[in-house]
This record gives structure tokens, sequence and C-alpha cells, in this order.
């Protein structure tokens, strides 16, 4: 399987093949999660309507977490069998996951401003959270951050790993220092024993942003390939138009 | 391989050559460990500036602000530790050596932490005393920053090799190696300000804990980012 998609044009065909029922399944879970998450669900008896912007938070925490994992895979991938698509996959994917992480913590502040009367707390999980956008930040200003693109492939993905193996030594230390530092009453963990009602939008939301972040990733992966070729063709192109050493001096 | 006996013998005579090499180049730039020095003397300075010179202000911030010093500092002067060595070819000729390319990170960093760190443990007692701290607290401070900053050092260690010949520098040095300093920090700070008075607390251990995993795993991604970077570099 993984040695069949080492084959960009393979993974191409396959990729279009995928695209478009991926894409409607997206919309068609998102527009019915979407429905009953803000219309047809009733609003949570002690938080008011401000319930409804869980099924936005909840599925975009996962997405985050859920793609820092991906990530570290495809580093150990890359590292490992230097797998090109494994390479493709970590930068398509590090934005997506640093946009949902960014996500949680916006649509986690408008929650917080009603519930908690601040819009942003020191909690364990919110501090997690913005460590773990600063770490997509890290990997993409890796990957980028040198002359010729592909030479920050290795660098990013030895990040990736590195990730893999700090950022639960990260996540705990935080919780280590929050029950220390301030009572964790200002969550609920695991108090939400979810009503029926509440958890058919909720799996709706998170099977849909599952299937729009695979759509956004094969998306993105897709366009880098197609760049990467555009790219030879021109340096191909460049050099039967220039004689090698004719160029200006 | 048939020379496996011998190797350990040429790694051992390598790795001191090493040693000795990166021990005479720190102390003839010394200069540059004592910016370094003076670089967390004036972070820890700002504080008070900032802060007001209120004693009953300033007390409570004493320790966070030596560790944010300390840190900043310790990486502060990554950013050139392997340029020159891929530069001038070094590193290829390390990659050629019985020396392991981890060794060589490892020996890096050690002599690194001996030449930046020592002196700011050194000095951090009286930047301690100006803050108003305890002198029966300098103990537990000194010690957990003494490996508080030897795990900086190993994060200092990954960023550099990973960044080496990327643009961005310092900046993005620091952004790679930060986040993942979380555990440093907060284990080092609680560690610096035990509440029962003991020394060894479970904060320490945890420390420890961390410098140890980084201790095993930073030579090893250094050594793999160096030798692409030396690749790329030598071809």
């Amino acid at each position: 399987m993984f040695d069949y998609l080492a084959n960009p044009t393979r993974f191409m065909r396959l990729a279009d093949r995928l695209l478009l029922p991926l894409a409607l399944l997206a919309t068609g879970l998102l527009a019915a999660g979407l429905y009953y998450g803000l219309l047809a669900s009733p609003a949570d008896y002690q938080q008011g309507e401000t319930v409804r912007i869980m099924y936005v938070h909840v599925p975009a925490a996962w997405l985050a977490s859920l793609g820092y994992v991906a990530l570290g895979l495809c580093g150990l991938f890359y590292i490992v069998w230097r797998h090109p698509l494994a390479d493709v996959a970590l930068r398509a994917m590090a934005p997506v996951g640093a946009m949902f992480a960014f996500l949680t913590l916006v649509t986690g502040a408008f929650w917080g401003k009603p519930m908690w009367g601040a819009w942003w707390v020191w909690d364990a999980r919110l501090t997690s959270m913005l460590v773990l956008f600063f770490f997509y930040l890290g990997v993409i200003a890796l990957a980028n951050g040198f002359d010729q693109p592909e030479r920050g492939s290795r660098p990013a993905a030895l990040l990736a790993l590195v990730g893999m193996i700090n950022v639960p030594i990260v996540k705990f230390s935080v919780d280590w220092w929050n029950t220390l530092h301030q009572p964790a009453s200002l969550i609920r963990s695991g108090g939400v024993s979810i009503d029926p009602a509440m958890l058919t939008p909720l799996l709706l939301m998170l099977a849909g942003t599952h299937c729009y972040f695979a759509v956004i990733v094969i998306l993105r992966m897709k366009s880098i390939l197609t760049e990467r070729r555009i790219v030879t063709m021109q340096l191909r192109h460049a050099a039967t138009v220039t004689p090698p050493g004719g160029g200006t001096g | 391989m048939t020379g496996r006996k011998m190797n350990t013998g040429n790694i051992k005579s390598s790795l001191g050559a090493q040693i000795r090499r990166d021990i005479a180049l720190g102390w003839r730039g010394r200069g540059q460990a004592l910016v370094m020095l003076g670089f967390f003397l004036i972070i820890i300075t700002l504080f008070p500036l900032a802060a007001g010179p209120d004693e009953a202000q300033l007390r409570p911030i004493a320790i966070p602000v030596i560790w944010i010093a300390a840190m900043l500092a310790s990486l502060a002067g990554f950013t050139r530790i392997f340029a020159d060595d891929v530069a001038c070819g070094w590193v290829d000729q390390v990659a050629l050596s019985p020396l392991p390319l981890a060794l060589y990170a490892l020996a890096r960093a050690a002599v690194h932490w001996a030449l930046t760190a020592l002196p700011m443990l050194v000095v951090t007692p009286l930047m301690g005393l100006m803050l108003y701290l305890e002198p029966v607290g300098m103990p537990p401070l000194l010690l957990a920053l003494a490996l508080g900053t030897m795990a900086m050092t190993l994060l200092g260690l990954i960023g550099a090799a990973l960044t080496e010949g990327a643009r961005g520098g310092t900046g993005l040095l620091a952004v790679l190696v930060l986040p993942l300093a979380v555990p440093v920090l907060i284990f080092g700070v609680l560690a610096s300000a035990p509440a029962d008075g003991g020394i060894v607390t479970p904060h320490l251990m945890l420390l420890g804990a961390v410098l140890l995993v980084l201790l095993a795993l930073a030579p090893l991604v250094a050594a793999m980012a160096l030798a692409e970077a030396e690749a790329e570099t030598g071809a």
C-alpha cells in the first residue's frame, strides 16, 4: 500500500477518485450536524444557547490533537522509510492542524466569556492547546525556513517526531502545574453526561469535520505535488532554453 | 565490520580530542560567554525596573524571573553552535571519523553548558539576593537551575541542529524550542521553591526525568539533523 502510493501519479489518481465522495460526505454530515446542532437540538438548562458552541469546539479540539498524532506519524514514515508522500502529507497537514488548534482556542474564548466570565483562563486544557498551537507554528516555520524548500523536510519530520514524544510530557506537566495553582473546578470534566439530543449533532459534526479534514489535506497534498511538478518543468525548460553555463555571468 | 574492537578505543580518544578542542575554542572565545552572562543579568535587572522596586512585589516573582532569564540566555547562545563547524568542514570530518555524530553533539552541548550555564549559576545567588530571595532558598534553586539549564542546553542542541542552514536564526530556534521547554520551566520553578523545605522534591525528580529523556533523545536527533545539513553543504 505504502510502496504503491510512493508514486505521486498513482496518489494523484487515487486522490481524484476519493475527493468527490469525501467532499459530498463532509458537506452532508456538516449540514446535518449544523442543522441539528444549531436549530433542532435543545439548549442546555445551565448553559443556555451557548452550549451550541460545543458542536464546533469539540470537533476542532479533536482534530487539533489528531492532526498532531498524524504529523508525528508522517515524521516517522519520512525519517525511517523516506516515504516521499509522508513529507507532502506533513506539509499539507501542519497548517490545517494549526487552524483547528486556533479554532479551538477562539471558540473556547467565546464559550468561556459567558460561562466563566473571562475570555481566557489559565486552565490546563487551554494552556496545553495553546502550546500545541505554538508547536504547529514551529513545524510550519521549520518546514518553510530554508532557501531550498525540500531542505526543510527532514528537520520538520524530526521536529514532528520529537513533538510526538515531548508534547505528552508538556500536557502532563501543564496538568500538574494547574492542579497545584488553582482548583480544577472550572471545566466540568467528564461531567457532561450528554443527552442523546445533543450527542447526535455532536457525532455528526465530529464525522463531518473529520471528512472535511481529509478533503482539505488531500487537496493541499495535490497542490503541493502539482507545485513541485511545475517547478521541475520550469527548471527543465530553463535548462533547454539557456545552455548550461551560458547564462548571464 | 572487522575493526569493531579497535573502534571503541578510537571513539574514546576522538571524543577526548573533540572535548579538548571545544574547551580550547570556548576559552579562546570566552568573551562570548561573558556576553551571555551579561544578557542573563540584564534580563533580570529589567524586571524590577518594569514591576517597581517594591520588595513585596519582587519576592514572589524572583524565582520565575531567574528561570525565564536563564532559559532565554541559554537559548541565545545556540544559534551558531554548529554553524562554524558545518561551514569549515569539521562536521564532515567527524562524519568520516570513528566518532559518532551523536557523541560529537553531546560533547558540544556539555562544553557549551560548562562555559555559559555554569557562570550563570555562579551569579544566581547574587541576583536572588537582589530580588529579595532568602539565602536559605538558594540550594534548591541552584540545584533545580543546574538540571534545568542542562535540559535547556539539550533542547537547544535539537533546535540548533534542526535550524542549521535555515533562515530565521534565533527567532526560529526559540519558536521551536520554547514550546517543548514548558515541562522544564514548570517542574524547575516548582522544584526551586519546595514547600516543605526538603531539597529532593518530586518536582526535582520529574525535572530529572525530563532531563534524562532529553539526554537520550537530543544527541540522536541532533545527529540525524546534522547528517542532513552536512550532506547538503558537502554536495
